[in-house]
């Protein structure tokens, strides 16, 4: 054995026995972890994902409420989910028709709500995902909106003393990756769970829930009018649909066939929930009506039989809903009574500094 | 003892001289650690034209605004002297808000130095120092800004200036569809204009105008600096931003709330403030 490789050994073994020091003498704690407590309200429909492979955890859930509103999701650490998703608009985008993203660059839709996730089998306008825990790879890779890549996301992260600790805390393997970092982000929208309107305690027949003349009669309304596609607790059948909307030419939007490439998609939509509709105008994918008076004017009155128009929508030759403004007023005063203040308000959702 | 009256007779008159100045004009004296208040009266206008929202003003571009909007954050108040010393304003008091809907106009200032001042300074917007102290440091201000529309969320933070309404453009868009603009008007859009930093450019600027009067604070004297704020600079200033251009995709509304549009309208806000004039004295105002 010559001196150079008994040399190099030993260098190596000084190196090891470094690490191993170094190992030994920064003892880290890691907070305890324990299943979040998840309350499935009495009058939802079933849940329509999986969600026993990636429960959340209260560490899980701190982590992905962080994430949400870190922007360094965004090629230029500027724009975060909260960015477009606003609590007090449950999750909306304010006041925008359509949303502008990183380089002030405008996307072609409105933002939808993140709200009642895991009852949901698909998301987005078009379908694109029905994976609670895939869904954000789509917003955070569109050039328009985040512009990033999980890889290089997960390599800013790493450099964060913070973040590798919470990534340590909520997953058994520890790793800062891109699928905890998304398991994190769905941990965090399935407690978003909005059951706790005007409406639900009327339905749950709990303190607060009495619904004056109007509201009852915007409710017989809705369910006479709407509920065919606006259908269960949910207010939505999570069907794709084209609900007569004339096409904006500028933006050339042709919905689900954008996913499926199949021509007689074209021009559907998903059904939204109309959970907190009072707080997320404007309305419709490309936000383009602003007040619910100008949907319910639009269902009777402006509904066009473009391609693939709902069955629905064409009962006995007449195209759309027909409906008196009193009428309309009653089904706005009952629209009303699905807000949620407490979900808009929860600090278990929001990233105070 | 003709020497000594000559003396005291030079004494008497100059002393009288003396009383009779302070009996005129008391404020010429200023006295040490003695401090005073003063007032920033804000008033808005249009290239020379009083705002009055609602009405009708045509800029240089050709487009006809209508101004239902006009709320900003002033800030980071220094009063300065002739010799140059500048009176910091306490920072955690120094975050203030007009609005012309609802009607403040004025920052009211306490606990100053007497002093002559002859320049003051101002921020407008909030600081990325103040911003970083996180919203629980400044809960109460974050919920005023909230409360006048100078917010967007937390994490993308403070409107510094918001300014909204309607314009028709210069020239008529040409009719090739039939969507109507956001106002349900064909031919008239509607604007936002909203004022901001963002993680990628800090768009906050400070401001400093030259009062063409001293201003004199002392403890009976309180003067109300007069500022006139042109929101025509916003669009129309040494940097012009054509709404039209910046109609958003589906052609409703112009919607400027980032990018390199804010960095222009923060070069042409250096331009937008003028003091018009000081009132010294009582400090009382119109």
């Amino acid at each position: 054995m010559n001196f150079k490789k008994i040399q190099r050994i030993a260098g190596l073994m000084m190196i090891l026995g470094l690490f191993s020091c170094t190992s030994d003498d920064v003892y880290e704690t890691i907070p305890a972890d324990s299943l979040f407590p998840l309350k499935i309200p009495s009058n939802f429909p079933q849940i329509a994902q999986n969600i026993d492979n990636n429960f959340p955890t209260q560490n899980g859930v701190a982590l992905g409420r962080k994430l949400f509103y870190d922007g360094r999701l965004s090629r230029d650490n500027s724009v975060s989910c909260a960015f477009c998703h606003e609590q007090q608009s449950a999750f909306t985008h304010h006041g925008h028709d359509l949303s502008h993203g990183i380089d002030n660059l405008t996307g072609k839709r409105n933002a939808p709500s993140v709200q009642n996730m895991i009852f949901q089998s698909e998301y987005f306008y078009d379908g694109a995902s029905n994976s609670i825990q895939m869904l954000s790879i789509v917003p955070i890779h569109n050039p328009l909106e985040m512009d990033e890549s999980l890889p290089t996301i997960v390599e800013k992260l790493k450099q964060d003393a913070q973040y590798v600790q919470l990534f340590k805390a909520a997953f058994s393997n520890g790793d800062v990756s891109s699928s905890n970092l998304l398991n994190a982000l769905a941990q965090f929208m399935t407690i978003m769970i909005s059951a706790d309107s005007k409406y639900d305690k009327y339905i749950r027949n709990e303190d607060g829930g009495n619904f004056d003349q109007q509201e009852l009669k915007g409710l017989n309304l809705f369910k006479n009018n709407c509920a065919s596609c606006h259908e269960t607790d949910l207010f939505t059948d999570n069907s794709f649909r084209n609900n007569g909307l004339p096409p904006n030419s500028k933006l050339n939007d042709l919905g689900r066939e954008e996913v499926t490439g199949f021509r007689t998609d074209r021009y559907k939509f998903k059904v939204p929930s109309l959970r907190n509709v009072e707080l997320t105008a404007p309305y419709m994918h490309d936000g383009r009506f602003g007040s619910l008076q100008s949907v319910l004017n639009f269902y009777s009155n402006g509904v066009q039989q473009t391609e693939n128009l709902d069955p629905l929508l064409q009962n006995n030759s007449h195209i759309g809903i027909p409906l008196t403004q009193e009428e309309k007023e009653a089904l706005i005063a009952f629209l009303k009574t699905l807000t949620d203040y407490d979900f808009v308000k929860n600090p278990l959702f929001y990233h105070k500094t | 003892m003709k020497k000594n009256i000559q003396t005291f007779a030079w004494l008497f008159s100059a002393g009288s001289l003396f009383v009779a100045c302070n009996n005129d004009d008391n404020s010429t004296i200023i006295e040490e650690n003695t401090f005073g208040a003063a007032e920033l009266y804000f008033d808005n206008g249009v290239n020379g034209d009083k705002l009055v929202l609602g009405s009708l003003y045509t800029n240089s571009n050709g487009e006809t605004l209508t101004i239902n909007r006009f709320n900003y954050i002033i800030s980071n108040i220094v009063l300065i002297k002739a010799d140059g010393t500048e009176y910091i304003y306490p920072k955690a008091k120094s975050y203030f808000i007009i609005s012309e809907e609802a009607d403040l106009h004025t920052v009211q200032l306490e606990n100053i130095p007497a002093g002559d001042y002859v320049k003051v300074r101002f921020g407008l917007g909030v600081d990325q120092q103040k911003y970083l102290e996180g919203e629980t440091a400044q809960q109460e201000f974050w919920d005023y800004a909230v409360q006048h529309n100078l917010t967007w969320t937390w994490s993308t933070g403070y409107r510094f200036i918001n300014f909204e309404g309607t314009f028709k453009p210069a020239h008529a868009a040409k009719h090739e569809d039939h969507e109507e603009p956001g106002t349900g008007t064909p031919g008239l859009f509607n604007f936002q204009i909203h004022q901001g930093s963002n993680t990628a450019t800090d768009n906050y600027r400070e401001i400093t105008l030259n009062l063409p009067t001293t201003a004199r604070i002392r403890q009976t004297d309180k003067p109300s600096i007069h500022i006139v704020a042109d929101a025509n600079k916003i669009t129309d200033g040494q940097n012009k931003i054509v709404l039209q251009d910046n109609l958003n995709a589906a052609g409703t509304n112009a919607s400027i709330m980032g990018g390199e549009n804010l960095i222009k309208i923060a070069e042409n806000t250096l331009q937008m403030f003028f003091v018009d004039h000081v009132h010294n004295g009582s400090g009382s105002h119109h």
